[in-house]
């Protein structure tokens, strides 16, 4: 009985990771598009520019999503772009948050710690650079 | 003069070209940006989010057929993850004609893959203690063969330090390293092709995050070379997975060729004109 259980939550675990998968990257993709339309719109061409503003500065990446929504004097294009690429890094990052919950409620102490371990360099490593 | 519109299009070729050779569009569209101009550190940085798109787009489904492992992608990433730290902070540091050399050198170990002669899958017999403490092993339904397919993974110390490395050339040169990570797969630890390849592409998109979490804010992201690069290589590389079968092995062999000599040719030429 009980292995039926855990195959259940992994079939649910899959299906979950496969859907994340699916809207995080459209999403991302129908940002990224809205962004280039806008730029077009404000500037009049589609030229790849070597602006200044259209760089990504910032310092750490959760102050920097926050920084986002106070409207930091950016152009509209620039914003959706950023929120594409946000959009784009926290897919895999909530793919390893939702395994390690899958493993933590399996009780599986191993995969608990490898998946944490994954999460906290990519915390560590989004937070310092 | 570069316009989004032409990279775009030039992403969806070469998103399907990199699909097809098993390169991945990542290989293929630094060294033809830097061909076009762009700063090969910008062409990295941008590629590098290019790469999370395709991998996580095109890996969702084998991720729902439950063909891919997720236990053994979950302990192969700790490597990978770390290696893509190291390598991207590197690449931020040092001078870029190292890159031109680096990149050339890395494409040559594609050839390991494409001479390796095609023995057909035999599971493990036996497994290692570590690997079977970590749990390293599965069973996946092949569709071609209408089988259950169980599999022992072995060798999960070497096949780690592999993935490191793996993950250090992804990290410092902006590109998946498939072929490279699917060479340890098969061959170190002993994982059944379909297995490989699918955990390869799902473990890329974590490596990439990893990659670019360094690049992000190292000033190097071009948010108007990066969006239709995404968009388009992630269309090319999904269109290429669905195409890939119906193509002989024969014409496969021959654009990967083609494709890989050409990369080293500018990356070599770019590189020694630089110094």
């Amino acid at each position: 009985m009980k292995r039926a259980g855990l195959s259940d939550g992994k079939w649910r675990l899959e299906n979950a990771i496969s859907y994340v998968l699916i809207i995080g990257v459209v999403s991302s993709l129908l940002l990224e598009l809205t962004g280039i339309v806008l730029f077009f719109h404000s500037s009049g061409h589609l030229a790849i520019s070597q602006d200044q503003s259209v760089f990504i500065r910032g310092r750490n990446f959760f102050s920097f999503i926050l920084d986002q929504f106070h409207g930091n004097q950016v152009s509209s294009a620039v914003l959706f772009m950023v929120a594409g690429v946000v959009v784009l890094m926290l897919t895999p990052y909530v793919r390893v948050i939702m395994s390690a919950l899958y493993f933590a409620r399996e009780k599986n102490a191993k995969y608990v710690l490898i998946t944490l371990f994954v999460l906290m360099v990519l915390t560590v490593s989004l937070v310092l650079h | 003069m570069l316009n989004m519109v032409t990279l775009g299009v030039i992403s969806v070729f070469v998103g399907f070209l990199g699909s097809l050779t098993g390169l991945g569009g990542a290989s293929i569209l630094v060294p033809l940006l830097v061909l076009l101009g762009i700063p090969v550190k910008e062409a990295i940085a941008s590629a590098m989010v290019s790469i999370i798109a395709t991998s996580s787009g095109s890996a969702a489904s084998y991720v729902k057929e439950r063909i891919t492992n997720i236990r053994v992608a979950m302990y192969l990433e700790m490597f990978t993850i770390t290696g893509a730290i190291i390598g991207a902070t590197v690449t931020t540091i040092i001078a870029p004609v190292y890159l031109y050399f680096f990149f050339v050198a890395f494409l040559l170990t594609s050839f390991i893959k494409f001479t390796s002669v095609n023995k057909g899958f035999t599971p493990a017999k036996s497994q290692d203690r570590f690997s079977r403490w970590l749990g390293l092993s599965g069973s996946y339904f092949d569709e071609a063969t209408k089988q259950q397919i169980d599999y022992r993974v072995n060798h999960a110390v070497l096949g780690g330090i592999g993935m490191l490395i793996a993950g250090l050339a992804a990290g410092m040169l902006g590109i998946g390293a498939g072929a490279f990570k699917v060479t340890v797969q098969e061959n170190i630890l002993q994982m059944p092709p379909k297995v490989s390849s699918t955990t390869s592409n799902f473990i890329i998109g974590m490596t990439a995050l990893a990659g670019v979490s360094v690049y992000l804010f190292s000033g190097l992201l071009n948010l108007t070379l990066m969006a239709p690069m995404v968009i388009g290589a992630t269309i090319g590389a999904i269109a290429g997975g669905r195409v890939l079968n119906r193509i002989s092995d024969k014409y496969l062999k021959i654009l990967f060729l083609l494709v890989v000599i050409f990369l080293i040719a500018q990356m070599l030429y770019k590189g020694v004109t630089s110094i």
